[in-house]
């Protein structure tokens, strides 16, 4: 089993994706200071910002129904902060303003880490003298989220397989297993990892 | 010259429960040596001390001797460089994000030039028969390709001694018969821990059995591998390979 989706389309080709790495970053970079700094009031900056990103997505030749499931699998994280939001004087301003600018934000984080291989990505932060050892925990979180996922999806059909009765209790105590056995193993992973490396002259 | 020497080399895991008792065992230069033995035996347990990756506290009592000099905190990382180290689970010696920075990885991590490094990953790659490969990323890649990947990584460093735990674990028949030819004509000291004992008759010269962390017999591998009795009280099988051919022919 395969778990790209993530950057499932990182690797086709189009004339976004032959651009430079170094380029994309930076651009996408610039959009989500200047969206944090950019007061809301300037509607028509937002509204370019909105169409420049449309404009990369379809130049790009990535799908809109995956661009969109990808968009909301992350809204929740700026939904709950917005809702939080309401509960203060001018809530509803307030809300509006973090929907919007998170979601360009998103949208755009979204557009690099699919036209862009996070390789590519992390070739530039090297040339850039971005300290080696976040590049390599990047890079190891890049490398095993794929393997964690699957792991954890072979665990959760095994369980379904075994499983007869329909008992939530009992759903939500297996599923408190499968984590727990997630963290150990991924714990003894990270041991192996680590001699790996050792082996061929980490230290 | 490539020799590897362990003198009665005892573990015991961070919990009390000895996993090596008084193990001893020799690689000559060039030569193929096979450990087999049950599940629990030890055999990755002291297959990690060949290569300095378990510490030596006071855990640990014996001496493992790389090409002539005591593995020692001190030449530790001499030590990673001489003794290539593949793993059994090929995901765990990936963890780079590309083919290429994988295979460069330990070439890097040793100096080697870096003008060099390029040619170097090109050549390891070709070895294991994965022209073009480098730009893919590992979890793109079939159990086989995999396994190979991980030993080009071995191969940039250029060790003199290769210590292979598992090598054919997760791979079908065709990439089994692909490595193990691979394994064949590689010029380097090799130690093969494995539960495919064909592997083991095809490679390997000469055996170490092991049980409940001891070594219970050792010697040529036709002999040892076809004692039916031997292999059966120590939970292995006579080959099928080896079911009709005398053990001195």
């Amino acid at each position: 089993m395969r778990h790209d989706y993530i950057d499932r389309y990182a690797r086709i080709d189009s004339p976004v994706h032959r651009l430079p790495a170094a380029l994309k970053l930076g651009v996408a970079f610039a959009l989500v200071v200047s969206t944090a700094a950019v007061p809301i009031s300037a509607v028509p900056y937002f509204v370019s910002c909105v169409l420049f990103l449309l404009f990369v997505m379809i130049a790009g030749r990535l799908p809109a129904a995956f661009v969109g499931v990808r968009l909301l699998t992350l809204e929740p994280v700026a939904a709950g902060v917005a809702l939080l939001s309401l509960m203060q004087h001018d809530g509803l301003f307030v809300l509006v303003r973090i929907l919007v600018k998170s979601n360009i934000c998103l949208l755009a984080m979204v557009l690099l880490s699919n036209t862009t291989p996070f390789a590519d990505v992390l070739a530039v932060l090297r040339t850039l003298r971005f300290p080696p050892l976040l590049i390599t925990v990047l890079a190891l979180m890049y490398r095993y989220v794929f393997l964690l996922i699957d792991q954890s999806e072979r665990m959760a059909r095994a369980r379904r397989s075994r499983t007869f009765s329909g008992r939530r209790a009992r759903r939500w105590k297996t599923a408190a297993g499968i984590v727990g056995h997630l963290f150990i193993r991924s714990t003894e992973r990270a041991e192996r990892i680590y001699s790996a490396m050792t082996a061929r002259g980490w230290r | 010259m490539n020799t590897l020497e362990v003198k009665g080399l005892s573990y015991a895991y961070p919990d009390g429960k000895p996993a090596l008792k008084g193990v001893s065992m020799h690689a000559g230069d060039g030569e193929c040596v096979g450990i087999v033995g049950p599940n629990g035996a030890g055999k990755s347990t002291l297959l990690l001390h060949l290569n300095g990756i378990l510490p030596a506290d006071d855990r640990r009592c014996g001496e493992v001797v790389v090409c002539g000099n005591l593995l020692a905190n001190a030449n530790l990382h001499e030590v990673h460089r001489t003794v290539g180290l593949l793993f059994q689970d090929p995901d765990d010696q990936l963890f780079c994000p590309t083919v290429r920075e994988d295979v460069a990885f330990g070439p890097e991590q040793f100096g080697f030039p870096p003008a060099e490094i390029d040619r170097i990953v090109r050549d390891a790659l070709h070895e294991v028969g994965l022209d073009g490969f480098e730009g893919r990323s590992p979890h793109h890649l079939s159990g086989g390709e995999k396994q190979r990947v991980c030993l080009a990584g071995i191969l940039a460093c250029n060790p003199g001694i290769l210590v292979l735990d598992e090598p054919t674990s997760d791979l079908d028949p065709r990439g089994r018969r692909d490595l193990s030819r691979l394994i064949g004509r590689l010029p380097a000291t090799r130690v093969i821990a494995s539960h495919d004992l064909e592997l083991v008759v095809d490679l390997c010269s000469r055996v170490y059995l092991m049980d409940g962390g001891e070594v219970v017999a050792s010697g040529p591998a036709l002999e040892i591998l076809s004692n039916e009795p031997l292999m059966l009280a120590h939970g292995l099988e006579k080959p099928h390979s080896l079911q009709h051919r005398h053990p001195h022919q």
